[in-house]
Parts: C-alpha cells; structure tokens; sequence
C-alpha cells in the first residue's frame, strides 16, 4: 500500500512536469520561417509579377513598399552614388536551412533563457542557439542577434574599395580575415564553449585580420579579442608593416572609422561589441526586399560608384528594433536594426547623425555556404555602407573560403601578428 | 652624372606618367600563381630651407635642401609550403638619387668629394641598394630568419631606448619624416624565435649578427642637414670642403671594424602577454626582456693614435694633431693635411639589458607603453673639465677614454579624443590620436670629465614629445603635428598634411621647425636654423 502511494506520487509528479515541460516547450517554435500559410501564398503571388524582375527607377514605385526609405533614396537618387542609374533584381523568398547545432541549441536551451536585471543573459556562454525565438523585447531581439555565430568560425578575403562619389576616387583595400567565437558555439566542437585551460581569460570572440592593399597597408595585421565578461573592454592589437611594431588600441577607438571607410569598428558584421552598451526597443516588423542568397558575382558598379548594382532582393519579414547608445556622445542619435525573422543576422540597418537625419545604411547581402557537418550556413559575401549626407560609399565582396572550421588558437595570439609579416 | 640625369628624368615621367592617370594600375602585383608578391614605390622628396643663415648663404646658390628621387621595391616569394613549414624569400630594395648637388654648384663645391658620392645615392657601402634580403624558414613553433634584416625592438615612438639593434642613417631627414624601416639601416644577421606554449605566450628570440657593422650616419658636411665647413679661415682664402667635421667623418668611416667574427654582435629577447587584475579591472600586459652585445655605433678615440690634447700639438699621426693642423690649414688657406693610414678611432662593445610593455589602462582609457635600458660600459671620450676648457663638447680636445653606464627609459600616453561635432563633418572620424610621450636618460659615475654628454655636462636630460593626428575626407587627408621639446630648451616641430586621394598616389607637405636656445648644446640642438617646408610626392603600387 505504502509502495503503491509512492509510486502514485512519483507518477503523478513526473507526469506533471513532463506536462509543464511540454507547456513551455509549446512556446518555443523553432525554426521560424518569415513566412507560413497564408502568408507565404500571398507572398508567392506576389512573386508571381516581380520574382526575375528588374527594379529601375522606371517601375520602382510599384515595390516601394517593400523598399525602405534609404534604398529607395539612392535608387530614385543615383547621383548621390555616382551612378547614372541604379538597379537590383527580385527573387523568390527561400527558407533558410538551419544547421542542426543551432536548432538543437535552440530547442534546449531556449525555453529556459533568461534575462537579468542588468540585461544580461543568464548564463551566458553555455546556453547556444537563438535565445528567444519568439521574442518579446527589443533586447530579447538583440541577444537573439547576438546568438547567431556564423558557424563558429569562419575564414574569407574582403576586397572592397572606399568610394568618394563625388570626385570618383577610390582607394582599394584587402584582407584576410578570420573569425572565432570561443563560447556560445553550437555547430563545431567543443560545444559549448573551449575548455578553461584552452581559454583562460574568458574569450568570447577573436578575430583577426591581414591586410593586402592599399600597397601602404601590406601585411599590416589586426587582432581584436571581446571577452565574456560584458564588463571588460575588448582589446585591439594592430601590427604595421611600416613600424614592425605591435601597438596596443585604446578601446574608445571604436567610433573611429576602420580604414576610411564609412564603417566603424562598432558597426562590423552589424554591431560589433557587448549588447550592454545600448538601449533597444521593439518597433515592428518590416516586409523588405534584402538580399539572402546573394551571388556576389552578379554585383556590379562602375568606378566612382559608391552603391552596388545587381542586388538580389528577396522579400523577408525583418523584426525592427530601435537601438540608442548609452553614451550621449555616441557618433550616432540612434540606429534601426533590421534582423532576419530565421537566423536572427542583421540584414540591413540604418544610423541617424546626431541631429537626427538619415546618416547612413549598411546593407549585408548573405549566402548560405557549406559549412560543418555538410550543412549550410548563411554568411554575408558582400555589403555595402552608404553615407547619404556626403555621397560616399564603401563596397565590397567577401570571397568565404571556408565556415564553420577548426582554426588553429595560437592564430589569436600577438605574436601571430607579427608571423609571416614582412 | 649622365646616368643620374637620366634616372632623374625616369623617376620624374614615370611620377607625373601616374599623377595624371593614377588609377590605372592595381596596388601590389602577384604573380607565379600568387607565389611571388612585387609592390613597391616612387617618391620624390624635397626640401626648401626657409631660414637660411647669412653665414651658410655664401655655400648654396638655393634654397633647397633636398631634393631625392627614390623608388623602392618589395619581393617576397613563398617557395615552400607543406603543412606546417613554410619557406618564404623577401627581399627590399631601395635605390635614390639626390639631386641638390647637380643643380647648385655653390653647395656642390661645399661636399667633399669623396663623401657627396656617398650621399647621392645608395653607395655609402655596397649593398646599401638592399635594405633587407633573408631567408624566412618557418616550422612548427620555431622561425628561422637568414639575412640583412631591419629590427624592431622598441615600443615608444620618436626616441629609441633598447631599440639598438640597427644604427640610423639621418643624412637626409630626420625620425618622423622618413619612415623607420628606410631610415634603419640594415644588418646581415641569423635571427630565430621561438613560440612556446608556456604561461604568458612566452615567444624567445636571439639575434647573431656575424661581424657586420654600421656606423650611425650623420649629417654630412656641406650637406642640408650637416654643418657648414669650419674653420672657415680668410674670406678669400675659405676652402670650400674638408673642415674639422668632413675629417672627423672621413676617419670615422675608415675605422670601420672588419666583418669577423670576432666583431660579432648578440642579442636576446623574451616576449610575453600576462594578464592581471587591478583594482577591479583587467591589464592585458604585453611585455619584453631583452640583453643586447653589440659596438656602438660611434666611435672613440684610439690611446695609441690619440696624441697631447694640446693646440701645440700639430702631429698629423696622432687625432689632437691631425685636427689642430687641419683647423690651422683651413685658417690659413693651406693644403689639407692627408688622413694617415693608422686609424684614429676604435669602435668598442657595450652591454645592455632592457624591458618594454604596453597595456590599456581603462581608468584613463588610455594605452601606456613604457621601456628603460641600463647600458653597461658605454663607451665615451674625455675631455678636460668645464673649467680648463669651456668650449662645447665636439669642440674640445679628446684626452682619453673611459666607460659609463646608462640609464634610458621612455614613456608614453596614447588616449583617443573625440571631438563630436567633427564626426559629423567633413567625413571625419573626429578622434585625435594624441601621444604624449616622456624620456629620460641618465649617465652613471663622474660626467665632469665625459666630453659629450647631454648639454654642459648634465648628468641627465629629459624630453617631452606631443603628437596629434587626425583623419578627414574618409582618410584621404592626414593632418599631424608632432613636437619634441628638451628641458634644455631645444627642440623641433612638424606640422604635416598628407593627402591619399586614390589607390597610387601619395602627396604630403609640411614645415619643420628646429628651435635652441644654445645650438651647441647637443647633436640636435645644432640644427636649429634647418627650417623647412617639405613636399613629398609619391607613386606607391
């Protein structure tokens, strides 16, 4: 008797919390495409007109809609970026195939994430994958951005050029540039994170850099090491050919312009340092044509062009967030995130000056590449950052050599630096 | 002369060929399926001299002072690659012509001879063509390098402390205007490193120089930036070349050490990256210890050939002599007395043992780097007391030799200033680099008898030096202002802009401006009346 009533007892607590389990686990849907059902029929009816199409300053005004206002500007205002037109291409909306790792980092860890008082995900590193699926907040958003690692790793070659458009000069630049997240990873072993004795100062993210042009910046490397712990400040190394020194960056560098170009350390691969710096608030979602599987080829621009020609534009259900800096000071009033509804990447966004007008738009044109496993991941192979106010631009393709692979440590050790630079 | 008229011309087309069509060409050329990397540059280099002195008037016919066409070229060919071994050949060489001598005759006939073929062009030796040339073997953990190499060892900007490895030709410019790795000269040496997995990415290098030796190459006389010809004597009777600077230069030269390896040269290095937590925040630390064995790269006089330190003694085979005798021909418009063949000068060893670091600080938010060397046994001439003989140092007669430590050590603050409302002008990114920088240098034991030290015979002296620089027009512009005060109040500046307009094309112009209250005070304090504006044009692809 007294047997039976435990084992009633445990049968009935382990039903419940399976039940409670189920409960929260019917909360977290997880891939969560752009489009589903209705939706996704009215969109592929939509397709049915525009998929193939070329959109022109001619027929722009039929998809303004699904334009934003900063696209649309240059579109309808070619000579702002010295071009005498402006065009891209509509094609069809297609689903992204997430990597395993992430939907099965999601699915566990996601119904139990939370957020402390400071913003500040609880237990941050050990908890991969989308945080908040079905977010709430623009800082759920903004930690969801913050989840996605590209793979891991990832190694490519950028060759971009600074474009001033109005006297049609043009400096070139190219890097070698690889890209490791030490925590948070969910496709590539160790998951999910290094060991304390492969990382014992808490490294969160490291990235490093070569330089081969302009000719003055040969062999000038870049290391750039963001830590854990959201208190401590990134730290930023810089070898120069032409100094053979290693020299230490300060970290409130990070408004400064990387290489001349529009972008600032803070705006790489859409914001580059801990979430804690900024406010963000949630203002809607925005069906925008963007370009998801991007074939950099196609991209095209003439010289003095400071916006490129041939984007493939597809139409996606972005979650907007308002994004203030905490700093007064900040070299922005504000930014307008625009995140992608699947993978959580930022597709585009865009930064006000401090007087408060449209400054400039950083577009990421994505592709999904082979990465671990034989999966795929999306990654950006090309972008481009405008400046509105003084008709400038910054494009560039990325050549990925390879996602989601195991780099060498010692790669993101100061003295690599300084190893095979001459 | 012909050759170097029709190099000049080459340069020149080849200059404005690029200026009027600079965006023809793609920086840097890779060829032999990327295995071999050409890049390389042209540049012309000029200086107008804007405070030219009565005195050095009656040695030029103009106003400039330099005027160098310089095309450099970089090769590296990857020769072997295979798992984690790596066999690179790089090579840099450089080749210039100075043109001020062909086109003033007046400051033509102020250089001697022997020392403006020197000058003009890459011919003070005979690889001086090749900057650097080595072999670059790379397995596993260790880096081997083979070759003339440049080294760099110093943290601080400006002023070099444990920096020692390769002397400095400051013929032309001075540290600031010519980049560093064209002002150093380089060494044949074997260089290794290796990268150890231990606490501290501790990496040990070691440096073997095997008898190669450079002297530091001073201004030459006549030249720009040297000093006129002195004693100047009558009027009429003024010898246009071989004052008591060209004699001194000339027997410098030819007492260079034989390259032996008896003459060798040795350095050592450990550097490391240690993590520390103070007062709540963390220093990332990248630090170095290093031990160098090296000559210096000046000279002192021999015992042997030094003679009586006395006006009287005019004993060509002996140093005292040897000057006295070419002051007094000067003076009185006689032949120059003939260098002897024994050498005056001996070039001596010294140690030093050295350590730098750098680190953010995030209370300041500001990056630090420091670096002190202690130098044991340096090398110095002596000379009489301030009270027997009041002249400044180079001037006085050398009685002997001796040794003395010493002690330098440099600092510097690099802190980031945002000026909000230039980042949203002109394309600029509104943060002034601003490098403020302290350095000290002190000389052990008894100064009173050293003929040069720092000033009147100060046991130690201290430099402050300001740089500030910005971007505008998304990099396309650079303006700079350096300055370098002495507590013994000389000093220079440097405004500078410098303009990136395309992928090739390089301007720069700027105004150097030299300031002493005693120009006799040091080297650098000499060059007080070397104002000039500068324009540097160049081809980099």
């Amino acid at each position: 008797m007294k047997r039976r009533s435990v084992r009633t007892t445990v049968g009935c607590f382990v039903i419940s919390m399976l039940l409670l389990g189920s409960g929260f686990a019917a909360d977290i849907t997880f891939p969560t495409p752009s489009y589903e059902g209705e939706k996704l029929k009215k969109v592929r009816e939509w397709e049915k007109t525009w998929a193939g199409k070329k959109i022109t300053i001619e027929n722009i005004d039929q998809v303004k809609d699904f334009l934003h206002e900063g696209v649309y500007k240059a579109m309808t205002n070619p000579t702002i970026f010295g071009a005498e037109a402006l065009w891209c291409e509509v094609v069809p909306y297609k689903q992204y195939s997430l990597s395993k790792g992430m939907i099965e980092a999601t699915l566990k860890h996601a119904p139990t994430n939370k957020i402390d008082a400071e913003g500040m995900l609880v237990g941050y590193g050990d908890v991969p994958g989308i945080h908040f699926p079905q977010p709430a907040t623009g800082l759920e958003m903004a930690w969801n951005f913050d989840g996605n690692t590209r793979g891991d790793s990832h190694h490519e070659i950028q060759r971009g050029s600074v474009v001033d458009c109005r006297t049609r000069f043009e400096r070139e630049a190219e890097q070698y540039r690889w890209e490791l997240y030490w925590i948070n990873r969910y496709d590539v072993p160790p998951i999910p994170r290094f060991t304390k004795k492969q990382n014992p100062r808490g490294i969160a993210r490291s990235f490093f850099q070569r330089h081969a042009a302009p000719a003055d910046f040969v062999d000038t490397t870049m290391l750039e090491i963001k830590y854990q712990d959201i208190h401590r400040e990134e730290d930023l190394w810089v070898y120069t050919a032409m100094f053979r020194r290693i020299r230490r960056y300060a970290n409130n560098q990070r408004t400064d312009q990387i290489d001349g170009t529009d972008m600032i350390y803070d705006d790489q691969d859409g914001w580059y340092t801990h979430l804690i710096h900024n406010t963000y608030k949630y203002i809607g979602r925005a069906d925008l044509l963007v370009a998801r599987h991007q074939d950099s080829s196609k991209l095209q621009r003439i010289t003095g062009q400071g916006f490129w020609d041939g984007v493939q534009r597809e139409r996606v259900n972005h979650w907007v967030v308002e994004v203030k800096n905490k700093d007064p000071n900040y070299v922005y009033s504000k930014q307008l995130w625009y995140l992608d509804p699947e993978s959580w990447q930022m597709n585009f966004k865009v930064m006000y000056d401090r007087q408060g007008r449209l400054w400039k738009m950083y577009e990421l044109f994505y592709t999904e590449f082979p990465s671990y496993g034989g999966q795929t991941t999306p990654i950006f192979n090309s972008e481009h950052i405008v400046d509105f106010l003084r008709s400038h631009g910054s494009c560039s393709k990325r050549e990925v050599k390879a996602v989601g692979i195991e780099i060498p440590l010692k790669q993101f050790r100061t003295q690599a630096l300084k190893e095979k630079s001459y | 002369m012909k050759t170097n008229t029709i190099i000049r011309i080459i340069v020149f087309l080849v200059v404005a060929g690029y200026a009027i069509l600079p965006e023809t060409c793609s920086a840097k050329v890779m060829l032999f399926d990327d295995k071999l990397r050409l890049k390389g540059s042209l540049y012309q280099f000029m200086m107008y001299r804007t405070d030219l002195k009565r005195e050095e008037k009656q040695y030029r016919n103009t106003n400039w002072g330099l005027m160098r066409s310089k095309a450099t070229l970089e090769m590296l060919y990857k020769a072997y690659e295979s798992g984690n071994t790596l066999l690179n050949f790089f090579g840099f060489f450089h080749y210039w012509h100075e043109s001020v001598p062909d086109l003033d005759n007046e400051y033509r006939r102020s250089i001697a001879s022997w020392a403006r073929k020197k000058y003009q062009g890459p011919f003070f030796d005979e690889d001086d063509w090749i900057n650097e040339l080595y072999i670059d073997f790379y397995h596993d953990k260790w880096n081997l390098r083979l070759g003339k190499q440049i080294v760099f060892w110093s943290e601080v900007e400006m002023v070099r402390t444990i920096d020692r490895i390769n002397p400095l030709d400051l013929r032309y410019t001075t540290p600031g205007i010519d980049p560093w790795d064209e002002i150093k000269l380089g060494l044949w040496m074997f260089r290794g490193f290796y990268n150890s997995d231990l606490p501290g990415q501790l990496v040990f290098e070691w440096i073997w120089i095997p008898g190669d030796f450079e002297q530091v190459r001073t201004p030459i006389e006549g030249t720009s930036m040297g000093t006129i010809p002195q004693p100047q004597g009558p009027e009429r009777l003024r010898p246009r070349t071989g004052g008591q600077s060209d004699a001194v230069y000339r027997s410098f030269y030819r007492a260079k050490p034989a390259f032996t390896l008896r003459n060798s040269s040795w350095a050592f290095r450990i550097r490391g990256n240690s993590e520390l937590k103070l007062f709540g925040d963390y220093y990332l630390v990248d630090w170095t210890v290093s031990y160098y064995h090296g000559m210096n790269s000046t000279p002192v006089a021999r015992n042997k050939t030094l003679g009586r330190p006395s006006t009287n003694n005019f004993d060509t085979s002996t140093l005292n002599g040897y000057l006295n005798r070419n002051a007094l021909t000067r003076v009185f418009g006689l032949p120059q007395p003939g260098l002897p063949y024994d050498s005056f000068w001996r070039y001596k060893f010294f140690d030093a043992i050295g350590a730098s670091f750098q680190t953010y600080v995030p209370l300041i938010g500001a990056v630090t780097r420091g670096e002190m060397s202690y130098e044991i046994g340096l090398p110095v001439n002596k000379a009489f007391p301030l009270h027997v003989d009041p002249n400044p140092g180079s001037q006085k007669a050398i009685t002997g030799t001796s040794e003395r430590d010493q002690i330098n050590i440099g600092f510097t603050f690099d802190k980031p200033l945002l000026w909000n409302w230039l980042s949203q002008h002109w394309g600029a990114s509104g943060v002034f680099d601003c490098t403020f920088g302290w350095y000290g240098q002190w000389r052990l034991g008894n100064v009173t008898r050293v003929r040069k030290t720092f000033g009147y015979y100060d046991r130690h002296q201290s430099n402050f030096t300001l740089t500030v620089r910005t971007r505008l027009r998304h990099n396309e512009l650079w303006p700079t202002v350096r300055f370098l005060y002495n507590t013994r109040n000389w000093g220079y500046g440097v405004w500078a802009l410098r303009y990136t307009p395309g992928k090739h094309m390089r301007y720069e112009v700027g105004f150097l401006w030299f300031y002493a209250k005693d120009p006799t005070d040091s080297s650098e304090a000499f060059a007080e009346n070397k104002d000039s504006i500068y324009l540097r044009i160049g081809y980099e692809w």
